[in-house]
């Protein structure tokens, strides 16, 4: 883990809302894999919490982040330009660990796909079943990245690209006919509930895979800020016991 | 090089900065950045007699220079601490500090005892607005803050007491007074001011608990105001902190009487903070030709 002055190399809109950001670092911060996030400094220090981000594209000592913009911190990240010095902590948290399987549903919607680009991107010799859902298609992004997959189905919430509806219902859809070995999924807490009922309704048991979200103070485990229940009613800490956790080990 | 190192109730520390509870676990996290052991001591996370869940989430909210959180206190128990964090710190050669809490006076009395002589100095926290039972309960009242001072004294034959101080309070002199009276062997302040953060779309509060412990840059000169009456209304040495970012701002607490800083809120902003704010206060007495620390505690000249 380590703190580094990264140089903005570029900060553009990539979707309604949603811009990417690419930070040169100035060391090598080791392997950076999908799942993990890094903390950014927002470039305004009245903030005093950096904001966790996933692991988009690592490449090199370059690291493009997707950002979608919420509140004061995101908002004041969109006018980093070229040159600009923001603070990263790096690596943090765990990782979608692929070792073990090689067919892999991928359920992702809105901001969540960023992630599981990066777990794409690095297991190039896998075969990726994508589902993804955006908003509309103004959200629509980085679909040249996803199409490494070896299929792919867009969904928007009112049929504006792709097919009308979400990511789990367009996977779960397929889901029995799908030959896979695990699932990773990403987005907001109402998907990923859905995705749990879903497959225990369908009596799907493949490992799967969630990455979650909590507010965070330091990022690093030390606080306990940013914990969540474990199905054995104890907590654990997301931004270092995760993001990443076994669908059924969390409440969710 | 200055000579950063001072001496707090016997206790000898390689410099004055020691990180502050609740903010920086049990150091283990933050040995994974950089080499705890340059820091002056650690205030470990809250802890129990038994294991706590703490509060439900989120914990945690940002307002301009200022956070909030109502973490409550989640621990492992005190048991576990000794078993494996304990031997840990004690590897790292730092002072260790223990930060306890109880439901009861009794519970402080018994969680003294259990530490006593295994940890450098115990910090009493009677003054954590996160829980409803004990916490803040105790550290309102100066009547309150003398009997669980006495409580906790009681259990400790060895190893000295901080006790730390709320900031939520009517007289912080007379609160310091209570303590030393009730035989504290040093103070330390600021805890958080309780405040709120109110998401204006859903019309709620942010945090879970609606309400939480402000800390951070914003309380800073609240902070130091306070630090300064408590160090002037008592004999024993004072610990401050509240807001500290840089070794300017830890100087500031000690020229206002405090004997020892505590960093909090600044290692979420800055990771490397501690070490940063170590090396700031060395380059500001040496550029100034001031030979120890010790030189500028207590030096503000009031106008
Ligand atoms: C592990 C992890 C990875 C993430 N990856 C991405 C990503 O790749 N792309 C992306 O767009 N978003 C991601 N998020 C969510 C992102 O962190 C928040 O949207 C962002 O912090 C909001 O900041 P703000 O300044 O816009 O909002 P503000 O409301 O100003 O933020 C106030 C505080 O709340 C925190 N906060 C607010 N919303 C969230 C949230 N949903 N999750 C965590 N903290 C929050 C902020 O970090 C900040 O501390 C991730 C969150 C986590 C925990
Ligand atoms: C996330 C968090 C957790 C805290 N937990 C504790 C605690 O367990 N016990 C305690 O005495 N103080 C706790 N505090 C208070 C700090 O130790 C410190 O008194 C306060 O934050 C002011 O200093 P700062 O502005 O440097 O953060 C906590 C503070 C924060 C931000
Ligand atoms: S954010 Fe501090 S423990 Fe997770």
């Amino acid at each position: 883990m380590k703190d580094l002055l990264s140089v903005v190399k570029s900060n553009r809109a990539v979707a309604e809302n949603i811009y990417m950001i690419t930070l040169a670092l100035p060391e090598s911060a080791g392997a950076l894999h999908g799942g993990q996030f890094v903390n950014l400094a927002t470039g305004d220090n009245s903030l005093l919490l950096r904001r966790p981000l996933g692991v988009c594209i690592a490449e090199g000592n370059e690291l493009s982040l997707c950002y979608q913009v919420k509140g004061k911190g995101t908002k004041k990240l969109t006018e980093a330009k070229a040159g600009d010095e923001l603070k990263v902590l790096l690596p943090l948290g765990n990782y979608f660990d692929l070792s073990e399987y090689k067919n892999i549903a991928v359920v992702g919607g809105g901001v969540g796909v960023f992630p599981l680009i990066a777990a794409i991107r690095e297991n190039k010799d896998k075969n990726f079943y994508s589902y993804i859902g955006f908003r509309n298609k103004s959200a629509v992004c980085l679909l040249n990245e996803l199409e490494a997959s070896r299929s792919l189905k867009v969904t928007t919430d009112d049929g504006s690209y792709g097919d009308k509806g979400n990511a789990v219902q367009s996977f779960l859809a397929d889901a029995e006919k799908l030959n896979i070995d695990a699932i990773i999924s990403c987005g907001p807490p109402v998907m990923l509930k859905a995705l749990k009922s879903g497959l225990a309704s369908l009596g799907i048991k493949k490992p799967c895979f969630v990455s979650l979200e909590e507010r965070m103070g330091c990022g690093m485990g030390a606080c306990l800020v940013c914990v969540c229940k474990t199905s054995d009613g104890k907590n654990a800490r997301v931004c270092k016991d995760g993001p990443v956790f076994e669908i059924n080990s969390v409440e969710l | 090089m200055a000579d950063l190192q001072v001496n707090i109730c016997g206790v000898k520390f390689k410099n004055p900065v020691i990180a502050a509870s609740g903010t920086y676990g049990f150091g283990r996290e933050y040995n994974e950045l950089y080499d705890i052991s340059q820091i002056g001591g650690i205030s470990t996370k809250g802890m129990t007699l038994e294991p706590r869940l703490g509060n439900p989430v989120p914990r945690i909210a940002e307002g301009t220079s200022v956070i909030l959180n109502a973490v409550g206190l989640q621990n492992p128990g005190a048991e576990h601490f000794i078993k494996y964090d304990l031997p840990f710190l004690r590897e790292k050669g730092l002072v260790i500090i223990a930060n306890v809490a109880g439901k009861t006076l009794e519970d402080y009395g018994e969680i003294c005892k259990k530490l006593d002589g295994l940890v450098d100095m115990v910090e009493l926290n009677i003054s954590c607005p996160n829980v409803r039972a004990g916490g803040m309960a105790f550290g309102i009242k100066p009547q309150s803050i003398l009997e669980v001072t006495r409580v906790a004294k009681g259990g400790l034959k060895r190893t000295p007491l901080i006790v730390k101080l709320s900031p939520n309070v009517e007289s912080i002199a007379v609160n310091a007074q209570s303590a030393e009276q009730g035989g504290a062997d040093c103070v330390s302040l600021v805890n958080t001011f309780t405040g709120m953060v109110i998401d204006i779309e859903k019309r709620r509060p942010v945090i879970a608990n609606n309400t939480g412990g402000v800390s951070g840059a914003g309380i800073k000169p609240i902070a130091v105001k306070m630090v300064y009456e408590a160090a002037h209304a008592v004999k024993i040495p004072v610990i401050g902190m509240g807001g500290i970012m840089t070794g300017e701002d830890a100087l500031e607490f000690m020229m206002a009487g405090a004997r020892a800083v505590q960093v909090g809120t600044a290692n979420f902003a800055n990771p490397n903070a501690m070490p940063e704010i170590i090396a700031q206060m060395n380059n500001w007495l040496d550029s100034r030709k001031i030979k120890s620390i010790n030189e500028i505690i207590d030096t503000v000249i009031m106008n």
